[in-house]
């Protein structure tokens, strides 16, 4: 009798919490389907895995895959896509790799790093470009406090940009000759933060520091120690005061700004106008077991690009990006680094028309030249520590990124009337070679070896 | 009638009525109501006080995060940025939100949020389940396993990955950690060889189970239509929590009834029959009861667990809020705890009440 | 040829200093059919020699034989009655019983054995109890089960080991006369441990004292030479029954007295059944031993 009751009493237990869950829930299960107002009109074709698993990391620019899942364009060409957010780069590598997921938002220098010898090995391919830009450089209130003087001013006084290295070179040799080693972070090793912050302290004379087989850390003769740190966690460590400055994706400059802790120097727009930033990754197995199934993801990828592109869905895509789901942060922040403006030293906004670009200037066609690029800083640093000759880039990139695919995309969305001739680049792969850097150094993915060679700072061939 | 409403009532658990009734039924007045003010009202009332304390601690947070801000923006941009933060804060907008303790009333509104995007949820899936149905019963004539829903589940969902992982876990210790207790407790030497082993695996941290777990899985689970993230948690669950049943078995292996062993003897079972029929009740209540507490170790592990394997559990709703930052995220962590907590209580009732139906009393 | 044979059996625990020599120099035979009492003060090595009779111990010197070969373990040929009835709690008294008939007669069908239990149940008069846990009996009728289930195994000496010292005077008078009813039945040979020597007068053939440990050992026997069945009532009155009595008591108290004398020296006690005391407190919250 003593056991029954005990057990009648915990079930009990349970009712009444499932009571009072059902209890204040009730009158609200009205649905909020938001799914494409337009009738579909793609032609499908023959999906060999309707059910796919996409992983992401909570940024804002994983938006191209809540857009295409939110607004259909998987349904549209009958893929069934779950979209999970993962706990950190290491991670989403892994689970591409182990077939956990099925693809997945990377950083572009992941799935290169992966086929060209640094790190895990695996073989990645990127058919698919999910936006240019959306980074920034951001250093901590004392170091602003010393480089300002070095900055150029206008009329108003106010700093002249874009903020070049040069500035920040006499603050690191203040602190080096007190005895303090000056830190920055980066998000990942492989990641475009890592290698654009390099490129900016490069050309401002500014050794970032070498990796070698034994230094995987890369501060083999480094005046600048850089340290892995995950993102969000950036702000925090940055007035905690272990790094002086960092280079990450946004929300998390503009945070630095709005919390008071930091001042963004420079976008990654003003150190490579129009740099790849992240990339849609899948195996090269899975792509080549499932071509459709590939070619159909890219399909609904490219549509959701031209549709963020477009200004005034922007609002609505920072709504769907707020879901707790997807980025989750709240509206307000998200739509800060959305709007097009760019916030430096607090109360100094300047436009920043191009700062996150998700179809524009052929942004989801994955270029040879722009993947070549990663690879030439990974020689340059030392991630890659022999010298290849110049047709490997070349091979080692065709491996990797695949305009096949995403020329078939295209080719079919044309047909389908979702795109137009002029949005889809008459191409071999390789941009014309281009003076848009901080530095102005000429950048022809044609010839890696001349340009790793063009550097002053870096390893040489 | 009184006693028959009190037996109903027992029966459905709200036995801590009984003084209540049998007081208003003029029976010991005095004794009763004394009871069931001790037995019940006590404990609503420390909730209350609880509730109390809590909400003005978060006020008190919240007032001191709000000063702290206004005077950064004083001493960093002067007193016309300290003004604007301070209206801002007023205003309620969320942008310049204090991001502290969230107070008992934020926390109930996050609940009910969570609630209505179950609700949400669940009708969504209903939608897609029609949608699909067709496309699923071509694909099933075709021997093809059916489109399954592709939406992110509701916190419920979650809850109830949760469990089921606890579940696997538990059954996983089970079957791991009994058989292997009653080898070792049934011999002197084995017990005291593993002995040293057993002491070192217990205090090990669940994220580096999780890491091992993970080693191994990754090597041997090759078939990537399998879930791993719910193998790797469902393992590491179970390995963390296996030390208290595997011990508390192999104590009662080793240390059941001289009365019993004689029986045995006497009656000359074989090895087989020695341990089913007697050895193993007779060790049953103290294995229950390193059941009850691999149970509330597996349900205390799995939220670190389920965060670093990726399940889609608690464990990475509430690193997912964490992630998110949003206004509202400290709340559904809050919620989650309370979740977490209210489960584990349950849990443990559960277990409790296995225990005692399985602990015999000899008198 | 005596059915079982006890030559010179000498038995020890421990070792170095704390080795106690519980019995020394034990001599037994007892024939086939006889009911044997052997009456003793508590902690005088009773239970030792029993448990070399049924196998739990075996003896340092001497042999204890059984139809003239040794003893090499225990076996269901004999039948033991636990002082606490080692009753399995987890099981009904329907189910202890089977457990012992399920291993001494594997070959019989279902039916056979649902009979020949229910029979040593009904001989103990325990057939309205039968689904009952061994927690919802009392002393008295728990020890009955013990009887049925040593009976069932149908041994070919039962040994009774205090079957009735925890119980209270009047459930013990009935269960001994019980016992000698059932015994007399089919006149098993029996071993009976006491420590009460009205007891053994009831139930026993013949009584053999013996003497307080450390080195225990048997004192002369006395014959009971009562008629059966044996009625307490008459016997208490008849005087043979008080000589007899009285001689058995004077005995034991003798040598209980001299070995008094010199036990100055202290005695380590072996420890024979060591306990664990959480789990006993833990399922024997009531028992009287």
């Amino acid at each position: 009798m003593n056991t029954f009751r005990k057990i009648s009493q915990s079930c009990f237990l349970g009712a009444t919490l499932m009571l009072t869950l059902y209890g204040c829930g009730s009158g609200s299960t009205s649905g909020n389907q938001e799914g494409s107002a337009e009738s579909s009109h793609t032609q499908k074709l023959e999906i060999e895995k309707p059910q796919l698993t996409f992983g992401f990391i909570k940024l804002t620019d994983m938006a191209p895959l809540a857009i295409a899942k939110e607004l259909g364009y998987f349904e549209d060409e009958g893929l069934f896509v779950t979209v999970e957010a993962q706990s950190n780069w290491k991670n989403i590598l892994d689970r591409v790799i182990d077939g956990q997921i099925d693809g997945a938002h990377m950083l572009a220098g992941q799935p290169i790093a992966a086929g060209s010898g640094f790190g895990r090995q695996a073989a990645l391919v990127t058919p698919f470009s999910m936006d240019l830009n959306g980074n920034g450089i951001t250093v901590s209130n004392e170091v602003w406090a010393k480089m300002k003087p070095n900055i150029p001013a206008d009329g108003e006084g106010k700093p002249i940009h874009p903020i070049k290295a040069d500035a920040l070179a006499p603050v690191i040799q203040e602190y080096k000759t007190s005895g303090k080693t000056f830190k920055m972070g980066v998000v990942f090793p492989v990641s475009t933060h890592n290698y654009e912050l390099r490129y900016w302290l490069a050309a401002g004379g500014i050794h970032p520091g070498f990796y070698t087989a034994d230094n995987i850390q890369g501060q083999v003769d480094a005046e600048v120690l850089l340290s892995v740190t995950p993102p969000p966690q950036m702000p925090a460590t940055l007035e905690a005061g272990t790094i002086y400055g960092y280079c990450v994706g946004e929300p998390w400059n503009q945070q630095a700004v709005f919390k008071g802790i930091g001042v963004p120097v420079i976008t990654n727009y003003d150190i490579w106008k129009n740099n790849p930033e992240k990339v849609f990754v899948m195996t090269k197995s899975f792509v080549e077991q499932y071509p459709n199934t590939a070619i159909a993801v890219t399909k609904a990828l490219i549509r959701a690009g031209k549709w963020l592109d477009d200004p005034n869905n922007r609002p609505k895509a920072v709504g769907i990006l707020s879901k707790s789901a997807y980025v989750g942060a709240d509206s307000v922040v998200i739509a800060n680094s959305m709007t097009g403006t760019f916030e430096y030293e607090k109360g100094d906004k300047r436009p920043s028309p191009d700062f996150n670009v998700f179809f524009r200037y052929h942004a989801t066609y994955p270029f040879y030249s722009d993947g070549i690029w990663f690879l030439t800083q990974m020689r340059r640093w030392g991630q890659i520590p022999d010298s290849k000759p110049a047709d490997w880039y070349s091979q080692t990139i065709r491996e990797i990124y695949r305009p096949d695919i995403w020329s078939k995309a295209a080719a079919l969305l044309l047909k389908e009337g979702y795109l137009e001739e002029s949005e889809i680049p008459e191409t071999d792969g390789f941009k014309p070679p281009t003076r848009d850097f901080i530095d102005g150094n000429s950048y022809d993915g044609k010839d890696p070896i001349g340009y790793i060679n063009s550097f002053k700072i870096g390893n040489k061939d | 009638m009184k006693d028959k409403s009190i037996k109903s009532l027992k029966f459905i658990g709200m036995g801590f009525l009984e003084p209540l009734i049998r007081a208003l039924s003029g029976e010991e007045r005095k004794k009763n109501f004394g009871t069931f003010v001790k037995g019940t009202l006590f404990p609503i009332a420390s909730i209350f006080l609880f509730i109390t304390v809590w909400h003005f601690a978060a006020h008190a947070l919240y007032n001191k995060e709000a000063s702290v801000k206004i005077e950064k923006a004083r001493a960093e941009q002067g007193e016309e940025a300290a003004l604007e933060v301070q209206n801002c804060i007023r205003s309620g907008e969320v942008s310049c939100q204090p991001n502290t303790l969230p107070s008992p009333a934020q926390v109930w509104m996050a609940y009910q949020t969570l609630w209505k995007d179950h609700l949400d949820i669940s009708q969504k899936k209903r939608d897609f389940n029609q949608q699909v149905a067709q496309a699923n019963s071509k694909r099933a004539d075709q021997g093809l396993a059916p489109i399954k829903y592709t939406g992110r589940p509701s916190f419920l969902d979650q809850i109830g990955t949760s469990l089921k992982t606890v579940a696997a876990g538990v059954i996983l210790a089970l079957f791991v950690a009994v058989p292997v207790g009653i080898i070792i407790g049934l011999s002197e030497v084995l017990r005291n060889s593993f002995n040293w082993l057993i002491q070192i695996f217990k205090p090990v941290s669940p994220v580096v189970w999780l890491l091992l777990v993970f080693m191994i899985v990754k090597t041997v689970v090759t078939d990537p239509n399998l879930d791993k993230s719910f193998i790797i948690s469902f393992i590491s669950v179970g390995l963390c929590a296996m030390w208290a049943t595997l011990i508390n078995t192999s104590l009662g292996v080793s240390t059941v009834d001289k009365d019993f062993i004689n029986v045995s003897k006497v009656l000359n079972l074989s090895i087989g029959q020695n341990i089913f029929k007697i050895i193993l009740p007779a060790s049953f209540p103290l294995i229950f009861t390193g059941l009850r507490i691999t149970v509330s170790v597996a349900w205390m592990v799995l939220i670190a667990i389920e965060l670093l394997a990726q399940s889609p559990g608690l464990g990475s709703f509430v690193w997912e809020e964490f992630q998110n930052g949003a206004n509202d995220s400290n709340a559904k962590i809050i919620v989650a705890m309370f979740i977490i907590g209210i489960i584990g209580f349950m849990l443990d009732r559960i277990m409790l009440t296995v225990q005692n139906l399985m602990t015999f009393s000899k008198a | 040829m005596a059915l079982l044979e006890l030559k010179n059996v000498s038995k020890s625990f421990g070792s170095g200093s704390t080795k106690v020599n519980v019995l020394s120099n034990i001599n037994l035979a007892v024939e086939e059919g006889e009911f044997v009492a052997i009456v003793g003060f508590s902690g005088s090595g009773k239970t030792t020699l029993i448990n070399l009779v049924n196998g739990l111990h075996f003896p340092d010197q001497g042999e204890v034989l059984l139809h003239g070969l040794p003893i090499t373990g225990p076996g269901p040929d004999r039948g033991v009655i636990f002082q606490n009835y080692s009753l399995l709690p987890w099981l009904s008294v329907y189910n202890n019983i089977k457990l012992a008939v399920d291993e001494v007669f594997p070959k019989l069908s279902k039916m056979e054995k649902d009979l020949h239990i229910k029979k040593y149940i009904s001989m103990v008069n325990l057939s309205h109890a039968k689904d009952k846990m061994p927690s919802a009996l009392s002393g008295g009728m728990r020890q009955r089960v013990s009887v049925a289930r040593a009976l069932a195994m149908d041994p070919e000496i039962l040994l009774m080991d205090e079957p009735l010292s925890a119980l209270d005077a009047l459930t013990r008078g009935t269960l001994q006369e019980e016992i000698v009813t059932i015994w007399s039945q089919n006149r098993k040979t029996a071993i009976l441990i006491t420590n009460d020597v009205d007891e053994g007068i009831l139930m026993a053939d013949r009584i053999i004292p013996l003497t307080p440990g450390p080195n225990a050992t048997l004192g002369p026997e006395f014959k009971v030479d009562f008629e059966r069945p044996r009625i307490v009532t008459e016997i208490n009155k008849n005087s043979t029954y008080k000589r007899l009595r009285n001689d058995i008591l004077e005995f034991l108290i003798e040598v209980g007295s001299t070995r008094r004398q010199f036990s100055d020296q202290k005695y380590l006690l072996p420890n024979l059944q060591p306990t664990y005391p959480g789990r006993r407190a833990f399922w024997k919250k009531n028992v009287n031993t």
